[in-house]
Order: C-alpha cells, then sequence, then structure tokens
C-alpha cells in the first residue's frame, strides 16, 4: 500500500447566486439561490514515501481543494484518502503531529514576537523532545543563515527571510509530510533558490514526502520528481515535468545577431518568428536538424557577430496545455 | 496542558509590545471613572442618600466597575480575523484544541492587564478618589471568587459572538450590540437598583447581572451572607449555560469549516 492513496475523489461546493442589479441583491438577500459546482471531480493517485510532488493547474483549477482535503481541513463530498493508513479528516489530531504545511501567504508565526518564540512555542505544541528541537534549530540555522534575524519580531522581517522562517518552522517536528502551498511567492531569484536548495536537501536527507502547488514552474522543474496536472477538477497528466518537455519542446529558438541587416534570409529548417534591426530569432526543430549544421551553414552565407541557443520553456508548454493549444497526447506514460 | 500555559505566556509577550495601547487603557479607564463620579456627584447634589445609598458608596461601585471592565477588555476580532484571513485552517492543522487556545491567549492578556493596568489604575483610584476598602475580609475572598467567575461569564458570551463570525464574517454591529447589552444590563454604568422593576425582573432572566452587579454587589457588602452562595451559583450556572451553547456553536462552525470551505 502507498504512502498516501486517494481514490475517485469529489468536492461540490454549494455556490450562492447573486442576481445583478439592485433588486436581484435584494431577492438575493431574501431568498438566497444556490447550485452545486463540483471544484474536484474524481481524482485518483497514489504517492509513495519520499516522493516530491507538485501540483500545478490553471487558477480555480481544484488545486488547493485538492491539498485542503490530503490535510484534512476540508471532508471530500466522496471518494476516499488515507495518508499512512489514517484518514486525514476523521483521524485530524493524529495527523496533524505527522505533517508540516507552508502557506506562501499565510503565516504560522507570531507577528508582533521574534521568530525564536514561535519555535519555542511550537515545541509545546508538537511535543517535540529537546534535543531534537534544539539541534533541528541550529541544523536549520546553519542551512537558511536563520541566525541573523531570529531574534527579531516576524513584522520587521522581508518576505524572503519570513518564507526562511515558515520552512524552518513546520520542520521542526520532523514531519512525514509537508505541504507546500506557493512556497516561493513574491520572492527575488536568489531567495528562490535559497528554498528550493533547501527543500531538496531535506527531501534527500530525512526522506519527508513532500508536496507543492505552484504556478512557478522553476520551483517544481528543481525540486519535484513528478507532476500531477489538473484541471476543471480532473486530472489531465501524472508523471515527469521532462516527458513533457521532451514530447512537446521540441522547438529550439535560434537567436542570431548579423554584422549588417539581411533581408530575406532564407534556409530550409530555419523559420523567422522575430526580428530588431540585425538581431533575429529562428524557431527550428531540433530532432530534424542539428545546431551545429544551421550555424555552419549561416555562418557560410552571412556575416555572424554573435549567436545563442534557448530551451523550449516549460512555462510556454504549460500555457499552451491550459489554454488547450496542446492535446496531450495518450502515448505519453502519464496521461490521464 | 503545557501548551496552553506557552500560549498564556506568548499572548502577555504580546501585549507587552503594544505599549501606546497599554497607556491608552489605564488613562481611559481613570477618565471614565472621573466623568462617572462627576455626573453621580451632580445627581446627588441635594440628597444624602439615593434609594438607601450614600454618595461614597456609589464612587466605590464605579471605580470597582470600571476597573474591572478595563482588566476584562477582550480582543473581540481574534477569531473573526483568523476566519476572513483564513489563517483559521492553519490553527485547524494544529494538534492542539482550538477553544483552549483562544481561551488561553485570554487569559494572558488578562494577567498582563491585572499586573500592568489594573496596578497603577488601583493605586489612583485609592489616592484620588477615596476607594471604599472591601466589606470584610471574607466579603473580599467572595469577591474575588465571584469576579473571576464574572470574567467566565463574559468571556463565554463573548465566545458565542466571536463564533458566529464563521457565518456573518463581518461582526462589527454584534459586537456592538453586545457591547451595549453588557454595559446597559450588568450593572456596569449604573447599578441596578435604579432601574425600573420590570426591568430588573427581565434582566435577572439573563446572564447579565452575573458579570460585573454580582462581585461588585459582593464587594461593597451589599449581599447577606445567606445569599452568596445562591448568587455565585447562578454565576456557575450562566457560565454552564453559556458554555454549551458555545460548545454546540464551535461544533457547527467546524463542520461548516470542513464542509464549506470557509
Amino acid at each position: 500500500m502507498a504512502f498516501i492513496e486517494v481514490h475517485d475523489l469529489v468536492k461540490e461546493y454549494k455556490v450562492n447566486i447573486r442576481n445583478k442589479g439592485l433588486i436581484g441583491s435584494i431577492k438575493s438577500l431574501l431568498i438566497p439561490e444556490y447550485t452545486m459546482k463540483s471544484a474536484v471531480d474524481g481524482i485518483n493517485f497514489t504517492i509513495e514515501e519520499g516522493e516530491t510532488v507538485g501540483f500545478i493547474g490553471p487558477n480555480g483549477a481544484g488545486k488547493s481543494t485538492t491539498v485542503k482535503m490530503l490535510t484534512g481541513i476540508l471532508v471530500p463530498t466522496s471518494g476516499s484518502i488515507t495518508i499512512g493508513g489514517l484518514s486525514p479528516y476523521k483521524d485530524r489530531k493524529l495527523n496533524t503531529a505527522k505533517l508540516g504545511v507552508v502557506f506562501g501567504q499565510r503565516s504560522q508565526l507570531w507577528w508582533d514576537l521574534p521568530v525564536i518564540d514561535t519555535f519555542d512555542l511550537l515545541k509545546y505544541i508538537y511535543k517535540i523532545p529537546e534535543n531534537i528541537h534544539k539541534s533541528n534549530i541550529e541544523h536549520f540555522s546553519e542551512i537558511l543563515g536563520l541566525d541573523e534575524f531570529i531574534k527579531q519580531p516576524v513584522r520587521q522581517l522581508s518576505l524572503g527571510q519570513r518564507m526562511r522562517a515558515e520552512i524552518a518552522a513546520s520542520l521542526l517536528h520532523n514531519p512525514e509530510i509537508i505541504f507546500f502551498d506557493e512556497p516561493t511567492i513574491g520572492l527575488d531569484v536568489v531567495a528562490k533558490e535559497k528554498i528550493r536548495e533547501f527543500v531538496k536537501f531535506i527531501n534527500k536527507e530525512r526522506n519527508t514526502t513532500m508536496l507543492f502547488t505552484t504556478h512557478d514552474m522553476v520551483d517544481i522543474e528543481k525540486t519535484c520528481d513528478r507532476m500531477i496536472i489538473i484541471d476543471h477538477g480532473k486530472k489531465i497528466y501524472d508523471g515527469t515535468v521532462e516527458e513533457i518537455k521532451d514530447t512537446y519542446g521540441g522547438n529550439r529558438i535560434l537567436s542570431v545577431e548579423f554584422g549588417q541587416n539581411y533581408e530575406n534570409i532564407l534556409m530550409s529548417g530555419l523559420e523567422l518568428i522575430e526580428e530588431k534591426g540585425n538581431k533575429k530569432h529562428f524557431k527550428f526543430a531540433k530532432d530534424d536538424f542539428q545546431v551545429s549544421y544551421l550555424i555552419q551553414k549561416l555562418s557560410q552565407q552571412y556575416e555572424i557577430l554573435d549567436i545563442t541557443v534557448q530551451e523550449p520553456e516549460i512555462d510556454g508548454i504549460i500555457r499552451e496545455i491550459y489554454q488547450g493549444g496542446i492535446k496531450l497526447n495518450e502515448s505519453l506514460s502519464g496521461v490521464c | 496542558m503545557r501548551v496552553y500555559l506557552e500560549f498564556a505566556k506568548k499572548s502577555f509577550q504580546n501585549s507587552i509590545v503594544y505599549r501606546m495601547d497599554y497607556f491608552a487603557g489605564v488613562i481611559n479607564a481613570i477618565v471614565m471613572i472621573l466623568v462617572n463620579i462627576y455626573i453621580w456627584k451632580a445627581i446627588y447634589e441635594e440628597e444624602a442618600a439615593i434609594e438607601g445609598v450614600q454618595f461614597k458608596i456609589i464612587v466605590t461601585y464605579i471605580i470597582i466597575s470600571f476597573l474591572m471592565q478595563m482588566v476584562y477588555m477582550m480582543d473581540e476580532y481574534f477569531i473573526e480575523n483568523k476566519v476572513r484571513s483564513g489563517l483559521i485552517s492553519m490553527d485547524m492543522l494544529k494538534p492542539i484544541h482550538f477553544r483552549w487556545y483562544v481561551f488561553s491567549y485570554n487569559i494572558g492578556t488578562v494577567v498582563f492587564r491585572l499586573l500592568l493596568q489594573f496596578t497603577p489604575a488601583i493605586i489612583v483610584s485609592i489616592f484620588l478618589f477615596n476607594l471604599l476598602g472591601p466589606f470584610s475580609v471574607l466579603y473580599f475572598s467572595y469577591f474575588l471568587l465571584s469576579a473571576v467567575l464574572g470574567y467566565l461569564v463574559l468571556y463565554n458570551l463573548n465566545f458565542i459572538v466571536w463564533i458566529s463570525s464563521f457565518w456573518f464574517y463581518w461582526t462589527f454591529s454584534l459586537v456592538t450590540i453586545k457591547d451595549a447589552a453588557v454595559m446597559i444590563l450588568s450593572g456596569a454604568m449604573i447599578p441596578l437598583w435604579f432601574m425600573p422593576e420590570w426591568l430588573v425582573d427581565f434582566i435577572k432572566l439573563t446572564p447579565f447581572d452575573a458579570i460585573f452587579y454580582i462581585p461588585i454587589r459582593v464587594y461593597l457588602g451589599m449581599v447577606p451572607e445567606q445569599e452568596i452562595l445562591s448568587a455565585l451559583f447562578r454565576q456557575v450556572m450562566w457560565i454552564f449555560i453559556l458554555f454549551l451553547i458555545g460548545q454546540l456553536l464551535w461544533k457547527a462552525a467546524t463542520k461548516k469549516l470542513v464542509v464549506q470551505g470557509g
């Protein structure tokens, strides 16, 4: 039996319908009308211990609802969830002791008190043995550089510092599973990188199961072995990031800066997509043409100052999938 | 249990952060006492006693009442803020009992107010306003017990209002109505013996007089000894009833949270 098992998970919400206009508002106030909207519509998956899984999907796709049900603060309309043999909502108290949560937009730190005070409180909340608590704080301080601000009130911290403190706080009790909900939202590149590295390190070191929801594909690429795409409450993909990239990221962009402004550069395999004076961008299929061949051909005919090749961006591919531009191919192992 | 003691300690620490609020609380209590004493002075101008009560008794009533109100002040939007910001789910994801957590948070605040606000305010009151001492040592210990019970009645009443934020999201008007009701019906502003009889009969059916009126009258020695136990019992009964209502609402609120997602 897998560590996390989810079967036919369904969640329906009662949604209040408001009529438009003044009369409509008053009518809605007196006679409320409701419809049922399904946020999650029959999702299945299993996750093994120590796996890192990223949930992605457009806003309103049902990711957060799924995660909320996994943490036990939301009861499914139907279907079942077990985490380590327990039901997250029926055994909520028991379950919460084993899990950690990091919400990018919600803080669990005491706003007016120094970070260390919240750490202290968590020791009592989770009944963490003194020696583990102490060694964890030392360990995390070292890697995340908490020392410089651990004695400052949380409200005075920068967002990057606060997130580092949040993540340390949610790991103090050595949880078996951690939920990250947009952990890097609003952070600068350096802070993002620091957090990703730390998360990866903890996963390796402690074999902690980790679940992410994020809109940042770099988060997923760098930290997750596996990606689950959810859209309209249904799972549409469950597999590796690489597979999607290899299948749909077949095009490369070749950017060339020419010595002079050539008109109508024609070469088989290269498709002009953008030009700015001497600088031109071409698209080519990497499986049909070798880069070295294209460069050689170009340099024989034209004077070239600079040349760069761009990788496919996973962001672009995912955007295409959301917008329906890419229909996931049945032959992919992860397609549902 | 240890964790709730820690919550109270952290809440105490948290209160210290807002120094301005702390000074304002003390000054507010002293100004309110002063204003009310002058109002009663005007009323008592011609009379030595009204309804058989001397002026100096009324002054002591007012002082005790406003000092108690200062100590009993609670953060009325603690739960509402958590519900509206969604932080409530962070608390639900901790292996703690939320009700005990909220209670210990409030206890931390009370201890803070007792030590740092009540102490200077009572010293000022003794010297500036001639506060009368308690009726007797025995009555003073009854008063302390009754004041603790009064706090618990108010706390459990407040909790019912706070928990309604799960349904209403904004509880400002509800809190205002509750405050007004407490102010008038609990005898916090005007001793209930000045109220018309029909109103007092009505108040006797509510928990309000169990908050301030009973403890203050015990302090003043106005409750005959054989009636003290039944007065205290009345307070205990209301704590119990209000707690049960709060518990039912809390169960319904958590159910709403886990079904509707807050």
